[in-house]
């Protein structure tokens, strides 16, 4: 229990008549750099700001530092907060922005100073620190604005987005950064983010949410391998898993569809599986090319498309209407419109059930 | 050799206009009789430049003859354009010197509807008429000159430029982009026309004895010595000090508080929006009517609270000399501050949430937020509603005349009420454009130290 930082507790949060959040649960640990991603109106930043104190929730507990503070002011939760748009003081200098909050909480001077030279030293603003924020980069202001939240010295940091505003090479450095940066400070961090590249890189743990519930909660690595619906396996993975409809014949020995079939000998199951509709999704990069034909281990499939990726080169296939993807080094040369065997690693596929949509 | 006559071209047109000018000012019959110049001196001064103007164009075909540039197309148009616009002035000079000396008069009798009707037709063709006579003598004799000259210059430059040479100075000016420019004329011969000139109009008799009409017999500071003599103007100038602070400080203080409020996401919004902006859509007269019936001690406020019991109970604003001002302050304040909310409640939209959001984070105050964050970012709505409220202040005459024609006494009166009631009223145009002067002194007073350092100050720090 002591290993828990935040905790959230059958939170529920209505809009008038909608419901963003339903009854939804989550505890984070100490140190732990949890992130919630999901499309645009899923409700994760909705959890965020309810967890900031910035919105009222409607039921539920939640839990900081083993503190109920469901009903404090954001000042009192121990918590420092990221904007996507910054949100810095435009007429206040970096140092002004910094020590604005402090100052406001009646701090010692020299604790103000101590904590400012700190921040500032870990993000390396200190050159910046008389500059006002109209006169910096983006990548500057976020790291400010980052600053800010430093200089409060709380348990729990929650970023909304941080990056959304900073071009693709930016955001990579400064993504590497807070990386390092958890690292150094070993602070609970809860992010907010739609990118699915910046959730795989800098979670522990990642909060897939879709229409206020979390969908899963795993590390990076069983989220990506072991979706737990069919919406977590396509919404993670760039380019994304092929979906392939079909049924479980053969006392669940094999999958078939359009005629083919495939066994499902090698794949772990959560349970048993019976026969019955299913989808059958399979990543471009476990999808190979064989040389010759073997009965239920490869399918005939046309090449369409040929989209090189510079390090590797996107294929996609057609087999009688359904569209395979697969990823191969670009050393090797295809040709569109020929006909190639390919072979699904069915020990990495992920089965799901077509009416609960549940990976089998 | 092009160079310099292309500049003397350009200086010789600006000082004929100039001198055109400065005639139609009247300089030109003072300068006659002070200096005993004979008419003929002064009158011949634009056309001297315009001969100017010639000679350039003359020597600037010379300069180009050993050119081999050949006639481009796109000029044509211009020389045709120019030709036409320098015929019609000439056209519109010669039948507008030809009525000038008409006297119309109109006279209606009584007469049947039909007649009436004609009368008025008849009316407006003859005001069309005589309107545009007026303004075939602006575009006069020297316009179509300046015009034909233009047309000339367009036919040199066609001639002699060769088509890699960069255009020059007078092609710059009119040949290049015409369109624009015509466009763009209106604008500033009403600039020029109506600001600059009647305002150096208004000064130049305010030194003078003028009665009923405009007379140029110069008295000196006759006329500032006897407006600052007078007991009436020292109490406008205060009425207009205590107004203006108070109306200034007021405005934004309430106009703020409300948008705040208003920007609470609050229910009805638009509602209580609407009601507060109303005020503005009715005139100064119709507001000073309303709370001179308000403030009226009979059947207004007073009398309603002493009804309600308390017999002692005085609110007389209007009727009493040492406060009336302030009863028209709330006269004003009810009209003006609704604009200043929905500014203000525009501003506040402007900001962004997150900065919200950050301060709360930050644990600042709501009040310290609104003032140490948010209205140092609002500062360019702020500068705008100081200008609408300050410019209020300065031509506020209608409300006084609603609301107590300057009474009780003289204890209302306001600096623009003065320059209208001496104008107009007292039939003395001199000691009116005295005052009128000294008001613009006033404002330029303000103005120029600051836009000295919001324009001045920002090219230095960019």
């Amino acid at each position: 229990m002591s290993d828990v930082s935040v905790s959230v507790k059958n939170l529920d949060l209505n809009f008038g008549s909608v419901e963003v959040l339903k009854d939804l649960n989550l505890d984070i640990h100490h140190g732990e750099f949890l992130v919630l991603l999901g499309p645009s109106g899923c409700g994760k930043s909705t959890l965020l700001n309810c967890l900031a104190g910035l919105l009222d929730v409607s039921g539920g507990q939640i839990h900081i530092s083993g503190k109920n503070v469901t009903w404090s002011e954001p000042k009192d939760r121990g918590i420092g907060m990221v904007f996507q748009s910054y949100a810095l003081y435009p007429q206040m200098t970096v140092r002004g922005n910094l020590e604005f909050g402090l100052k406001n909480q009646k701090l010692p001077k020299d604790e103000i100073e101590k904590r400012v030279a700190r921040a500032a030293d870990i993000l390396q603003i200190q050159e910046l620190l008389n500059r006002k924020p109209a006169a910096l980069s983006g990548g500057q202001r976020q790291r400010v604005a980052i600053g800010r939240a430093l200089v409060r010295d709380v348990d729990v940091f929650l970023f909304d987005e941080p990056l959304s505003n900073l071009d693709a090479k930016l955001r990579s450095e400064l993504r590497v950064e807070l990386k390092r940066l958890h690292n150094q400070l070993a602070n609970t961090m809860i992010y907010v983010t739609h990118d699915q590249i910046e959730a795989l890189t800098l979670a522990d743990r990642i909060a897939i949410m879709r229409g206020g519930y979390i969908q899963q909660l795993a590390d990076p690595m069983t989220v990506y391998n072991k979706p737990s619906n069919l919406f977590v396996a396509g919404f993670i993975g760039s380019p994304a898993m092929s979906m392939i409809d079909g049924e479980i014949q053969n006392g669940g020995t094999s999958f078939s569809f359009k005629g083919h079939s495939v066994t499902l000998s090698g794949y772990e199951a959560n349970g048993e599986v019976h026969d019955g509709k299913a989808i059958l999704g399979v990543r471009p990069e476990h999808v190979s090319i064989e040389s010759t034909a073997q009965a239920g281990k490869t399918l005939e499939a046309t090449l369409d498309i040929i989209e090189p990726l510079g390090s590797n080169t996107l294929l996609w296939f057609n087999v009688d209407g359904v569209i395979i993807s697969a990823l191969v080094p670009s050393e090797l040369s295809y040709k569109s419109g020929q006909t190639y065997h390919l072979g699904l690693d069915i020990s990495k596929a992920s089965l799901f059930d077509a009416a609960s949509e549940q990976r089998l | 050799m092009k160079k310099e006559l292309e500049s003397l071209f350009i200086y010789s047109l600006v000082l004929a206009l100039v001198s055109k000018i400065a005639i139609g000012l009247g300089l030109g019959k003072w300068a006659i009789k002070k200096f005993d110049l004979t008419p003929w001196m002064i009158e011949g001064l634009p056309w001297l430049f315009i001969a100017l103007m010639a000679v350039c164009v003359y020597l600037l075909s010379r300069a180009g003859m050993n050119s081999k540039g050949t006639a481009q197309k796109g000029y044509s148009g211009y020389i045709i354009g120019w030709a036409i616009a320098a015929l019609l002035c000439f056209v519109l000079w010669d039948f507008s010197d030809a009525f000038a000396d008409l006297d119309i008069e109109f006279e209606f009798g009584e007469s049947s509807l039909l007649l009436r009707f004609a009368n008025y037709v008849g009316h407006g063709l003859l005001l069309l008429v005589t309107g545009l006579f007026a303004f075939g003598n602006i575009l006069g004799l020297q316009t179509a000159a300046i015009f034909a000259i233009f047309t000339a210059a367009v036919v040199v430059i066609a001639q002699t430029r060769e088509e890699d040479e960069p255009a020059g100075k007078i092609e710059k000016i009119i040949a290049q982009n015409i369109v624009a420019k015509i466009a763009a004329v209106p604008m500033i011969m009403t600039a020029l026309g109506v600001f600059v000139g009647c305002t150096i109009w208004t000064i130049f008799y305010s030194f003078t004895k003028s009665g009923l009409l405009p007379k140029a017999n110069f008295v000196g500071l006759d006329q500032y010595e006897r407006l600052w003599d007078t007991s009436r103007w020292i109490i406008s100038i205060k009425n207009l000090a205590i107004y203006g602070v108070c109306s200034m400080i007021l405005s934004l203080l309430i106009g703020f508080i409300l948008a705040a409020l208003l920007d609470q996401k609050i229910r009805f919004e638009n509602t209580f929006r609407t009601i507060l902006l109303y005020p503005f859509a009715l005139s100064f007269i119709v507001t000073g009517l309303v709370w001179q019936w308000i403030l009226n001690p009979e059947f207004g406020i007073q009398k309603i609270v002493r009804d309600l019991g308390f017999e002692s109970f005085t609110f007389d604003p209007l009727y009493n000399p040492d406060i009336v001002i302030f009863g028209i302050l709330i006269a004003g304040l009810w009209q003006g501050t609704g604009l200043i909310m929905c500014l203000m409640l525009a501003g506040l939209r402007g900001i962004d949430e997150d900065i919200w959001k950050a301060a709360r984070v930050d644990g600042i105050p709501m009040w310290k937020t609104y003032l140490k964050i948010v209205i140092p970012m609002m500062r360019p709505v702020f500068i705008t509603t100081l200008v609408l409220i300050a410019s209020g202040i300065v031509r506020v005459y209608d409300l006084v005349v609603a609301q107590t024609n300057g009474g009780p006494g003289i204890s209302s009166e306001v600096p623009a009420k003065y320059v209208y009631d001496y104008m107009f009223g007292a039939q003395n145009l001199g000691q009116g454009f005295a005052a009128s002067t000294v008001m613009l002194l006033a404002v330029l007073v303000i103005i120029i130290p600051w836009a000295y350092l919001e324009f001045g100050g920002r090219r230095q720090n960019d």
